[in-house]
């Protein structure tokens, strides 16, 4: 019961406290860019959680059982990359032969994630930890990544019809509103405490 | 294992990935898209539904253009 309790806790910290957006900038590229429309931001947020999952349960193994009994931790950035490359080059061809629905949803954003740093970041920081929690790792920040990008993209849409003076105009504003994002994020630091849940 | 042998294996390892890249890329790329997602090049795809595609305000603006340059031409076809 603790381990469950404490998994999902893992998971809410990763998702709104420690958010991969907000508080540890990976991903701002795609961030800013695609978080112009609802619409794109969650297909680009769906496209991230589902390769960050499929790279964090390949990863893991690889990691644990291939590079460091060969002794070559010091390889493990240009494999990761390698594999999510090859990951996301793997599902868009699957997603393109039999779900057309899915290659709606997720088709054009696919490409864009090989490049992703979030994704890559979150394989990295799972190299220190058992694979339940590097699990949790993954969905706790592929879930935060969807709603800040949901919630940056809800407040940008409603930026356009409002009267921003023209040098704030575009991304100016937008960076304003992620600085103050990240602020009300901030607040939210310490509402759980991972330490006493032996997750630190 | 000598130091020799790790370095062997390290280039093994990332000369496999990179050729499980390479032939996932080539498929990836020689699949054609389901019908109904084909998308022409550039501004070309005016026939794309896809409204958050960046070619996508391009085909919007030169169906805007096309149509301002339509509307004189009709006007002196009135006249």
């Amino acid at each position: 019961m603790a381990y469950i309790v404490s998994f999902i806790l893992a998971i809410v910290s990763y998702m709104v406290i420690d958010n991969v957006i907000l508080s540890r900038y990976f991903g701002i590229c795609s961030f800013i860019g695609v978080g112009n429309k609802v619409k794109s931001a969650v297909g680009m947020g769906l496209a991230v959680t589902f390769v960050t999952m499929m790279a964090a349960l390949v990863c893991w193994p690889i990691y644990t059982f291939i590079l460091v009994p060969a002794k070559m931790q010091y390889m493990d950035t240009i494999v990761f990359i390698l594999v999510i490359a090859s990951l996301v080059q793997m599902v868009g061809f699957f997603i393109k032969k039999k779900s057309i629905s899915l290659y709606k949803t997720l088709g054009i954003y696919l490409p864009l994630i090989t490049t992703n740093c979030a994704v890559l970041g979150v394989v990295q920081n799972n190299t220190a930890y058992d694979f339940g929690r590097s699990m949790a790792n993954a969905l706790g920040t592929s879930l935060g990544f969807v709603l800040v990008i949901f919630l940056f993209a809800c407040i940008r849409v409603r930026l356009e019809g409002a009267n921003v003076p023209k040098a704030f105009k575009g991304v100016p504003i937008a960076l304003i509103v992620a600085g103050l994002m990240a602020i009300v994020f901030m607040g939210l630091g310490g509402m759980i405490d991972l330490g006493s849940w032996g997750l630190i | 294992m000598s130091q020799t042998g790790y370095i062997i294996i390290a280039i093994a390892i990332v000369v496999a990935l990179v050729a499980i890249f390479t032939i996932s890329f080539v498929a990836y790329i020689k699949t054609p898209p389901p019908a109904g997602c084909e998308r022409g090049k550039g501004p070309n795809c005016e026939n794309c539904e896809q409204s958050s595609c960046r070619f996508y305000a391009y085909a919007e603006e030169r169906a805007a253009k096309k149509l301002k340059e339509e509307k004189p031409s009709t006007k002196k076809g009135n006249e």
